[in-house]
């Protein structure tokens, strides 16, 4: 936590002015109010994700015409590579890039650890997102659930390694200790990014090759169907930066909280001590 | 058609049930630091309120 110490009046108060009995404060950092701008580019982000979402899958179930060889099963292509980008490559890719920032002694700024969390916290959603749709793809294709794949299997592995990122925050800590194990954890994590990707190149895999991100670049899909396909990651990538800001600001909030609830209670306890009465109203029930 | 239209219930599911737990867990944090900024500031204090 980036936050100053909490000081107390008590603390601070010289002899000729005596703190009144009847009124210790304690928590001295303001709290965190959203900037209006902040609050636009969230709002803009948020109706654009909803109305290319909507776009997408109007165009992807009723306006696009079947495969010639996988018939309608190919609807389900206009969302899953947009699901496995977001999550790879834009989550996961983040939040690598914030550890580093975070471990990188001139950029060290608990921002960075924060956009992290936020972004495997999303990424995670999305990961979910990939297999089970990829599941279902694979089904009627391939006639199995679940193949032990290089692809698939490294796409299992990365999720399960960022649940364990996940779960290491939640083990109580000092801000930056927290935020130190975490980055390096992301980093080990985010080894296994390159593997997915080149899983189909270096392996002989069931999982087709990549449709835009391959070697040369080059769209293997044309018309409609690749409108519809690039609308679906634009739209995706955009519900991304929408829960991006609304879970870096959560993050925001969990940690004015977790500071600002210590300083209330040292000064109950002060209070008791003293024999005034304490803040009026402690929360209860704040994670 | 019907595991294209498993595979669309499942990630839009998935996606707005996230995005509607992101949006409550942001409110009920917002309204807590709210009242902690409340109960530990003088009335009238900056940031007492208006937290979202």
């Amino acid at each position: 936590m980036t936050a100053e110490p909490f000081v107390t009046d008590s603390a601070t108060a010289t002899p000729a002015h005596p703190p009144a009995p009847s009124a210790p404060k304690t928590v001295v950092n303001p709290p965190p109010v959203q900037s209006s701008r902040s609050r636009a580019v969230e709002r803009v982000a948020g109706v654009l994700a909803l109305v290319g979402t909507v776009t997408t899958v109007w165009l992807g179930l009723w306006v696009t015409p079947p495969d010639a060889a996988q018939g309608d099963l190919v609807r389900l292509v206009y969302v899953h590579p947009g699901v496995a980008w977001v999550a790879l490559y834009l989550a996961f890719g983040l939040a690598a890039v914030s550890s580093v920032l975070y471990l990188w002694p001139r950029t060290r700024s608990l921002f960075w650890d924060r956009l992290a969390a936020a972004a495997v916290e999303v990424g995670v959603v999305f990961n979910v997102c990939t297999l089970v749709s990829g599941s279902i793809w694979g089904k009627p294709t391939w006639g199995v659930w679940w193949a032990w794949d290089a692809r698939l299997t490294s796409t299992a592995v990365l999720l399960v390694l960022f649940l364990g990122y996940l779960a290491l925050r939640r083990v109580p800590a000092e801000p930056d200790v927290r935020a130190r194990r975490s980055a390096f954890v992301a980093l080990f994590a985010a080894v296994d990014i390159p593997i997915v990707h080149f899983s189909v190149n270096w392996w002989n895999t069931l999982h087709q090759g990549a449709t835009v991100l391959n070697p040369g670049l080059t769209l293997k899909i044309h018309g409609s169907m690749a409108w519809t396909l690039l609308l679906g990651f634009v739209s995706l990538t955009l519900v991304f930066v929408w829960m991006l800001l609304v879970r870096y600001r959560v993050g925001v909030l969990e940690d004015w909280l977790d500071a600002n609830e210590l300083g209330l209670a040292l000064a109950e306890r002060q209070s008791e001590g003293s024999g005034a009465p304490g803040p009026a109203a402690r929360p209860v029930g704040v994670a | 058609m019907r595991y294209v239209v498993a595979g669309y219930v499942v990630i839009l599911t998935v996606l707005f049930l996230y995005a509607v737990q992101l949006v409550w867990r942001r409110r009920r944090l917002a309204r807590a630091v709210a009242r902690v900024s409340v109960a530990d500031g003088p009335p009238g204090a900056p940031g007492a309120g208006g937290v979202s």
